[in-house]
């Protein structure tokens, strides 16, 4: 029995995590630019996609350069970053879902009316949460804005049987309640920064018409 | 390859399944089987896991101490299911987000402990093999048969792709309840009722 004295146990396991520590920090080493970069080319495919340009893993990265800028909306103190394509404005979201980090892109047209959307998620239930990244769901944000007609914020918010006509309400998922309400949190927290900016825009474009 | 380690493999199908017969992994597939591709690259997962950590176990059988077995196997099993996720997350990266926290419980996953402990641990490195692959396979064939019912029924989708939008038009409805994960657990049950009806 001297094979497995307590000095064996002591040795064995440390040189067995030893093992495990070397095989698994090469494995990182060797796989981690691979997967920083498939982790910057799926933003930029969730931008491109948000603002309507059709996008694979093999072009993004020169469409992403040709047709995407990005602008600073606040001050110098207060930066509103956001992304521009042509004379449409891309902004990041992110929040929590039920499970974990949700997060997403809605692109503006002039107007400050949504015309393209995508979400992602980490963690949430697929089939039910995790629906928010299938495109049937994003479709359901176009048109909806989060300004009514005199130029004051109503953040957009999901909400079961919501009214359609409204462009401040969006269907929620059906058994995704929880996940639902993550983004309408998300939508009001990342959005809100942004309304004096877009209460400019829009004013401005009020006066210009008048005259 | 000799019958007895064909038999090796074969065995978990049907007569020792390890979901439907020994009530084995159950969590895990309750959770991935909404739908067809993740359930697809679990088991694909799964089995790879199970192969490489009854290899791995085999051949250190007779170096483990028996007093921190089970331990050794744990390290084992979870250096070769974070491996199974760095390699997803640089080779297929959008399974690897649908599949997220499901990849790291392959971890608690019975099957595989189950299999070291029972099988590995007494086993020269071929049959162990042979054994993990046909644990593996079992599984796999119930996840994917669960991942096609019930993305199928219940998103009227498979692999993503529609499949049920004409029966749309005469009045076919997707049925919600599919997705939820009680109705695993409900197809799991009827599963074993069949089989061990047909079994008596």
């Amino acid at each position: 029995m001297k094979k497995f004295s307590n000095i064996y146990i002591l040795l064995y396991s440390g040189a067995l995590l030893a093992a495990a520590a070397i095989v698994l920090s090469v494995a990182n080493m060797l796989l981690a630019p691979r997967q920083q970069h498939n982790e910057q080319l799926e933003q930029k495919m969730l931008i491109l996609k948000a603002s309507g340009i059709e996008a694979t893993a093999r072009n993004a990265d020169r469409l992403f350069s040709d047709s995407i800028s990005t602008v600073n909306l606040g001050s110098d103190e207060e930066p509103l970053p956001a992304y521009r394509c042509g004379d449409r404005h891309i902004i990041e979201l992110h929040g929590n879902g039920l499970w974990g980090p949700i997060w997403g892109y809605l692109c503006f047209d002039a107007q400050w009316t949504v015309c393209g959307a995508v979400f992602d998620h980490k963690g949430e239930t697929p089939g039910l949460g995790g629906n928010i990244s299938t495109e049937e769901f994003a479709r359901r944000f176009v048109g909806k804005s989060c300004l009514d007609a005199t130029a004051q914020f109503i953040p957009i918010i999901l909400k079961k049987n919501a009214n359609n006509n409204s462009k401040h309400e969006v269907d929620a998922i059906s058994g995704g309640t929880m996940t639902s309400n993550g983004v309408t949190n998300m939508l009001h927290d990342c959005l809100a920064p942004y309304s004096t900016c877009m209460q400019q825009t829009v004013r401005a474009q009020v006066t210009s018409d008048e005259q | 390859m000799n019958n007895k380690n064909l038999k090796y493999i074969t065995l978990p199908w049907r007569d020792n399944n390890p979901i439907t017969v020994q009530v084995l992994g159950i969590c895990s597939c309750l959770a991935v089987t909404a739908q067809l591709k993740p359930a697809v690259f679990m088991a694909v997962s799964v089995t790879a896991v199970t192969v490489l950590s009854n290899l791995i176990i085999s051949l250190l059988r007779n170096t483990i101490p028996p007093r921190i077995r089970i331990i050794v196997q744990l390290v084992v099993v979870s250096t070769l299911v974070v491996l199974v996720d760095q390699v997803l997350k640089a080779y297929f990266f959008d399974v690897s987000k649908q599949l997220s926290v499901f990849v790291g419980l392959i971890i608690t996953n019975c099957i595989v402990m189950g299999r070291l402990e029972a099988f590995a641990m007494h086993n020269p490195p071929l049959p162990s093999v042979c054994d993990g692959l046909g644990n593996g396979l079992g599984y796999s064939f119930i996840l994917i048969l669960l991942g096609f019912t019930r993305e199928l029924l219940g998103n009227g989708t498979l692999w993503g792709y529609p499949v049920t939008e004409r029966l749309h038009d005469i009045g076919y409805e997707n049925n919600g309840l599919m997705l939820m994960p009680p109705m695993a657990l409900i197809l799991i049950g009827l599963l074993i009722w069949i089989i061990n009806s047909r079994k008596a």
